[in-house]
């Protein structure tokens, strides 16, 4: 009796112990992820006088003068409409050219078939930065630097390996018995894939749209590398601009923290919105 | 006429040769953008980096192993390599062990997972080079939050990016803090997939939550951590916005990657053919390390 107690008071006591250690770690972790970002939004709505304070002023009256400072320094709607349009367009054609190769991948059977996946996989480990140079001379050659089409023409490429990896796991889901029966009743191979295979994987479609268009609004390479006007410059480029310009009172850490929660807000938003989908995404990508 | 003969044509093959057809019309889109913007390049990497070729000079010729002779006397390569490797190898531990830790964390069934959950994506989501001010902000001497801290704390404002150490330091923490929330998601995904019945085997057998850990949990999530280490090894091998955002490479050339080196000499001094030299040392570690890779995953296999 007094033995069963004691075990059970031993249990209560690791319980409570392992609960407190929890709670401890989910505190510490929340702060180590979100104190970057308390410190830049808070320097984004200070001005100038409050981000000089010393000892630092923790939460100032939150002012929007930044956006329209920073507006008046460099053309931002248009960087914003560049990074919108590089990030969509390179998502849109990585997942339309990755679907119809998922899913000749999946369903049809050619010698040959498997020696193409393993090169695609190979060609992804490999650093982008080393083949940045002769990229830079086969967009000068096409005549493509300084323009969208061609950045969106390198990234979408990029993005093709993982987005054919993840979309042929959500293919070979789908009962091939359909598609089968429907080649019987005579349906085009179009037919096949607009009318039945791609309904059934528009979840895996939509995640590959928002990891893709993530992966394309944050990229700083290729924009930083092959566009050196303001026509085809993205945010990622303009916020090192911004950064390099120093005032006379030093780095404009305002100016700084305001691009870069303009760049960091739609991408938490996206997070918070399709935690599911992105998550799915990555573990089939690596997990297999 | 062209129609008549394309309709010969189609009505001639047979049913396994038009599946080979449509095969190679699906796959073609991909190929080709692969073939230009991926395997053409890296054979042209590795002709430019036996030649001198430089934009500015105007010169292109071939210079047999020139650029790999010169490397060894270039002391901001001998310093970006020794870096580069140990800023992955540390970085890369330090995410294994803390991965599989918030992993652990986000996998109890417990309140406020969720949440954890949905924040654990945020730094692995963000803008690298957004990441990287955020951190070299924080870190500011003068007024980052951090500095301020330990100014409070201890009575001095470390000078974190004037010193080598410190910066690099502070490169490897913010490639950890950028990561790991990635090897997170897979460890979770992972240990999600232990099938329950074995925990509950273990507990008739009287095994307590650490011998779990040990017996059950680690040898099943070990294929995912070979996997992952490539995954981030690469990644970090070649990365440029964190060290471009963070430090620049300085102080001098201490916080100076091989990619961030590559890029600096092809895109900003135009050295393409000294560049791409350092592009094929890039890629014959990248090499070694998918060999290396391979011949662990094997043993895992193996083991389990």
């Amino acid at each position: 009796m007094s033995q069963a107690s004691s075990v059970q008071s031993r249990y209560r006591i690791n319980s409570m112990l392992s609960t407190g250690l929890y709670y401890l770690a989910l505190t510490v972790f929340t702060i180590i992820v979100l104190v970057p970002f308390y410190w830049m939004a808070r320097a984004s709505v200070s001005n100038r006088e409050q981000i000089l304070m010393s000892p630092p002023l923790y939460f100032p009256t939150p002012t929007l003068e930044n956006f329209g400072i920073v507006a008046e320094q460099v053309p931002l709607v248009l960087f914003i409409t560049n990074s919108v349009i590089y990030a969509t367009a390179s998502a849109v054609i990585a997942v339309v050219t990755s679907f119809m190769a998922a899913y000749a991948f999946s369903r049809i059977n050619v010698r040959g078939s498997g020696f193409l996946q393993w090169l695609l996989i190979i060609t992804v480990s490999i650093p982008q930065v080393a083949l940045i140079i002769p990229l830079y001379q086969i967009l000068r050659s096409l005549q493509l630097l300084n323009t969208l089409t061609g950045l969106i023409l390198v990234l979408s490429s990029l993005m093709a390996p993982f987005t054919v990896w993840v979309l042929m796991s959500f293919i070979k889901q789908v009962p091939q018995e359909i598609e089968e029966a429907a080649t019987i009743d005579g349906a085009s191979l179009l037919q096949i894939l607009w009318r039945i295979v791609l309904p059934v994987t528009t979840p895996g479609i939509v995640t590959m749209l928002v990891i893709n268009f993530i992966n394309g609004w944050n990229d700083l390479l290729h924009p930083l590398s092959f566009s050196s006007t303001e026509e085809a410059r993205t945010l990622s480029v303009a916020i090192t601009y911004i950064y390099s310009y120093r005032a006379s009172w030093g780095l404009p850490w305002n100016l700084v923290s305001t691009v870069g929660m303009i760049m960091v807000i739609p991408v938490i938003l996206l997070v918070v919105i399709a935690q599911r989908s992105i998550v799915s995404g990555l573990t089939r990508g690596a997990v297999k | 006429m062209q129609r008549v003969a394309k309709n010969y044509l189609l009505r001639s093959i047979n049913w396994r040769q038009r599946r080979v057809i449509i095969f190679v019309v699906l796959v073609a889109p991909v190929f080709i953008l692969r073939l230009v913007t991926s395997v053409y390049p890296i054979g042209n990497t590795i002709w430019l980096s036996f030649t001198n070729t430089h934009l500015i000079d105007q010169t292109s010729d071939f210079i047999g192993l020139g650029n790999y002779e010169f490397m060894p006397h270039d002391p901001a390569i001998r310093s970006a390599l020794a870096f580069t490797i140990a800023k992955t190898l540390i970085a890369t531990l330090m995410q294994l062990f803390l991965g599989l830790l918030i992993a652990l964390m986000l996998n109890a069934a417990r309140k406020g997972r969720n949440f954890g959950r949905a924040i654990n994506l945020i730094p692995w989501a963000i803008p690298g080079i957004s990441a990287a001010y955020a951190f070299r902000w924080l870190l500011d001497d003068q007024f980052g939050l951090i500095p301020e801290w330990a100014f409070l704390l201890t009575g001095n404002r470390p000078l974190i990016f004037l010193t080598a150490l410190g910066a690099q330091t502070a490169l490897i923490l913010l490639t950890v803090w950028k990561s790991v929330s990635f090897v997170a998601i897979l460890f979770l995904a992972g240990l999600q997939g232990v099938p329950v019945e074995l925990y509950e085997a273990a507990k008739v057998d009287g095994a307590n939550a650490w011998q779990n850990f040990w017996t059950i949990t680690l040898p099943l999530v070990m294929p995912l951590v070979v996997t992952m280490s490539i995954f981030l090894m690469i990644g970090s091998l070649g990365g440029i916005d964190l060290v471009l955002g963070l430090t620049n490479g300085g102080p001098g050339n201490a916080t100076t990657t091989l990619g961030l080196r590559i890029f600096q000499e092809g895109m900003r001094f135009f050295k393409f053919g000294y560049a791409s030299a350092i592009s094929v040392v890039l890629l014959l570690l990248i090499c070694v390390l998918g060999a290396f890779g391979l011949l662990i995953n094997r043993k895992v296999e193996v083991h389990l």
